[in-house]
């Protein structure tokens, strides 16, 4: 297979898992609740009718709303063709360095911001300001993570780190404690508890929702699908470095291909499984705790940058 | 002191007695210092309401009445003002506790306060016309009015980094329209307000001139999760101007009733703290389907999921059989068992009761200021429980605990749930296994008199003032605690950060509709 082929799969494939991996973490989340719950295939239905909506837009609204959701998508969707999470071996994943990524996110992240507040509403102000606040705490975590991971493997790309992952990760504990602050920077990043509620209905207590509470029709759509799809990367991310299994390179055959794709779909319901049993076991944290959440995530990921220096 | 001392002291002109409602006269000047003398004196206002007398004796009244708790009885001071000058000093000015209603009976009857700290419209938003009284008895309840553009400021803090969040009426949430302004620095509140009374049902107006049978029906339907209570409240209004005995076995049963009530509303507010308001979302998912067990059993007993229709004048409509006891019984046991493991594995969690502490602490100075009722003022270390203080039902012979926290936090007022659940569960069971025999209903024909019905229900003190005259209904004022509790938010709020709001709204859970008669 050729790179541009394998980067291709990955991408068609990440795209058509993302709503699935929201709707996934939802039905878990109420079956552990007791509740029957909606079909996990529901948001591919809920991305589809909002696709074929009215958009109502606030008459105040300046060329950002409108780019945002696009700025936001296509940042997005670029890490996920960037990041090795079907095969190592794809046409971008040379330029997938942790900085780029970790840029990207940041770009995505202040688009969102500007949309939220071009409208001039209350809550797209507040939900940009605990956003903005947030983005400033979490980024040096990411930082710090993907640079032990970096330093252990000797390499800046991504790709490249997973190296060291899988059992390699019994060579180098340190990268245990980066691993952990990963989760935390996962779960800030893709406004999951504690930092965020995905599924509240106070307006007041929103983070995420606020900024897109004056979104709607296709661009609401877009920015869904945005955040499906950051869930859906973060997962694959995480569960790549933990489960070591290979990915795709260009001598893989189609059966191998068919077996990778599985596998990430295992990978995919493992990390929603977990995710969703960590929502139902805790409350959303306090807001202003957040600097003592985010002050563990960066020592964390610092005291496992230290020890893969050491 | 007895009654009369009291009378004494506020310098009014004792009247006649009845039921444990004492009626004096007072000049309207002397109003605002007695009700502070009152006040000083430990006396907690309970209620404030005015009339339109003008057909009978060219007067308007102003009523406040005071609880007597020591002697389980109500004071009520009555001022007449001429009807070509309806003011009086504000009692206001002296008391905190009486802001809402001076405000309230200004829109509604354009009697003037003077001196009020707050004199701004209540009820009336900038649509109504100025110099509309919708309570005068010359207003006809089908009046269309123009439409106005009359100013209803709100407060408004100015300063670098402030700025103002307007929320709701309509809110993303599938509850009752109520506008908040919060004036905030960052995340912190400086000043919180509500605006509320967007839906005026008018059923107040309604009331008059029907007659209590006719009455009742509107009277349950003032605010859907306080049927009972406020059925409760309003038939002994009118029993106790008929002065008709209510038989033995309808007391129990309306204790039980209530009880009842309490217990779902308890579950649901329980579930609604924890699961939505902190996002312990398991808690709401099953505390939800427990209290729908409750619903459900009132659906199957009575036809309606709100204990509707079993409280009437006289005592019950229907009995409620040995079987139906049995089933009250046996649900309540598993739901109040079931209900326990899910609170005790909610309260075992750090990070819930992280959210819960010291988040909108209400101080026990501002609750007693204010006139809070009921569990919020408990919770804050007011023990007071009309239950106990005004024994009505079969709370004589089935005494409930009095619950009392101090911290007046949302922890405290959630704890105080618990406890009262727990409390009420116990006297469910007491009450459906020693259910006195006998009839359930007596004669009760209207007279002519002025009575307070009281009853502690979940939220807290109801009290229907009612007064009829020729067998009609005359005035009723069916004041829901949170009348009173409303104005708590501006006490709560400030000090804490704009996400915990909905967890302290939902630590109170007010009710809209109630109050927004």
């Amino acid at each position: 297979m050729t790179p541009i082929l394998l980067t291709v799969i990955q991408g068609a494939v990440i795209l058509a898992l993302a709503p699935f991996a929201t709707g996934l973490v939802r039905w878990c989340k109420a079956r552990l609740q007791g509740r029957h719950g909606a079909s996990p295939l529901l948001p591919y239905v809920t991305y589809a009718t909002l696709l074929r909506k009215e958009m109502v837009i606030s008459p105040t609204v300046s060329w950002v709303f409108r780019l945002a959701p696009y700025a936001v998508l296509a940042s997005t969707a670029l890490v996920a063709l960037l990041l090795p999470l079907t095969s190592v071996d794809g046409a971008l994943s040379a330029s997938g360095d942790f900085i780029v990524v970790a840029g990207l996110l940041a770009l995505g992240a202040v688009f969102l911001v500007l949309g939220g507040l071009d409208p001039g509403s209350a809550f797209g102000g507040m939900g940009a300001s605990r956003e903005m606040t947030l983005v400033a705490l979490v980024e040096p975590s990411i930082i710090a993570v993907f640079a032990a991971f970096a330093v252990t493997s000797g390499s800046g790309t991504v790709a490249k780190m997973l190296s060291v992952t899988g059992m390699g990760l019994l060579r180098h504990p340190g990268l245990l404690l980066s691993l952990i602050a990963f989760v935390f920077v996962a779960l800030s990043e893709n406004a999951r508890y504690p930092v965020d509620n995905p599924a509240t209905h106070l307006e007041l207590t929103m983070v995420h929702e606020a900024m897109v509470l004056e979104y709607s029709g296709p661009y609401l759509a877009m920015l869904e699908y945005a955040s499906s799809l950051k869930l859906t990367l973060f997962a694959i991310l995480f569960a790549n470095i933990i489960i070591p299994m290979p990915l795709m390179t260009v001598d893989s055959g189609v059966s191998a291909m068919l077996m990778i794709i599985a596998s990430t779909v295992f990978k995919l319901c493992a990390a929603m499984g977990l995710l969703a049993l960590l929502e139902s076991s805790m409350a959303k944290m306090r807001f202003y705790r957040m600097q003592e959440y985010m002050t563990i995530a960066f020592l964390t990921a610092l005291a496992g940058l230290i020890l893969a220096l050491a | 002191m007895t009654t009369h001392d009291y009378i004494d002291l506020a310098g009014g002109q004792v009247g006649e007695t009845r039921n444990g409602l004492t009626l004096a006269a007072i000049a309207p000047e002397k109003l605002a210092d007695a009700c502070a003398l009152l006040s000083e004196n430990g006396l907690p206002l309970s209620l404030l309401y005015a009339t339109d007398d003008r057909e009978t004796d060219g007067s308007f009244g102003v009523h406040v009445a005071f609880a007597l708790d020591e002697a389980h009885g109500w004071l009520m001071l009555s001022a007449k003002l001429p009807e070509d000058a309806p003011r009086y000093p504000s009692v206001t000015a002296k008391v905190v506790a009486a802001h809402w209603y001076e405000r309230y009976a200004m829109d509604m009857f354009g009697i003037v306060a003077e001196g009020h700290p707050d004199p701004r419209r209540l009820v009336h938003h900038e649509n109504v016309p100025e110099g509309t009284h919708p309570l005068r008895k010359d207003f006809a309840w089908n009046t269309k009015l123009a439409h106005a553009d009359v100013p209803y400021p709100m407060h408004h803090v100015e300063g670098e980094g402030v700025y103002e969040i307007p929320v709701g009426p309509i809110h993303a949430g599938v509850i009752e329209p109520g506008h908040f302004r919060f004036n905030v620095a960052g995340e912190r509140i400086i000043t919180l307000e509500g605006k509320l009374f967007f839906t005026h049902k008018g059923v107040e107006k309604l009331l008059e001139g029907k007659t209590p049978t006719e009455a009742l029906p509107f009277i349950e339907r003032l605010s859907g999760d306080m049927s009972v209570s406020n059925a409760l409240a309003f038939c002994q209004a009118v029993e106790s101007i008929a002065g008709c005995r209510v038989p033995e076995r309808a007391e129990a049963s309306r204790s039980l009733l209530c009880e009842l009530e309490r217990v779902s509303m308890h579950m649901h507010d329980l579930a609604n703290i924890a699961g939505n308001g902190t996002g312990y979302t398991v808690m709401a998912a099953n505390g939800f389907r427990i209290k729908e067990r409750l619903v459900r059993l009132s659906a199957k007993l009575f036809g309606n999921r709100f204990w509707r229709g079993a409280i009437v004048p006289g005592g019950l409509a229907a009995d409620l059989k040995d079987e139906a006891l049995r089933e009250i019984a046996l649900v309540i046991k598993e739901a109040d068992a079931e209900m326990r493991s899910f609170l005790a594995m909610c309260l075992s969690s750090d990070g819930e009761r992280e959210r819960l502490e010291t988040t909108g602490v209400l101080s026990r100075e501002g609750a007693l200021a204010l006139g809070a009722k009921g569990l919020p003022a408990r919770a804050s270390g007011i023990g007071r429980d009309v239950r106990l203080t005004h024994p009505y039902a079969a709370y004589a012979a089935f005494r409930p605990t009095l619950v009392e926290e101090r911290s007046g936090d949302v922890y405290a007022r959630f704890i105080a749930r618990v406890r009262e659940l727990e409390d009420s569960s116990r006297l469910i069971a007491e009450l459906t296994a020693t259910m006195p025999a006998g009839p359930i209903r007596a004669e009760c024909h209207a007279k002519d008199g002025i009575a307070l019905g009281a009853v502690e229900s979940w939220r807290g003190e109801i009290l229907c003032a009612l007064r009829i005259k020729s067998g009609r209904i005359d005035r009723c004022m069916p004041r829901d605690p949170s009348f009173c509790n409303w104005a708590l938010f501006g006490e709560i709020g400030p000090g804490n950060i704009v996400p915990d709001f909905p967890l302290c709204n939902k630590s109170l859970d007010l009710s809209y509709s109630g109050t927004d008669m």
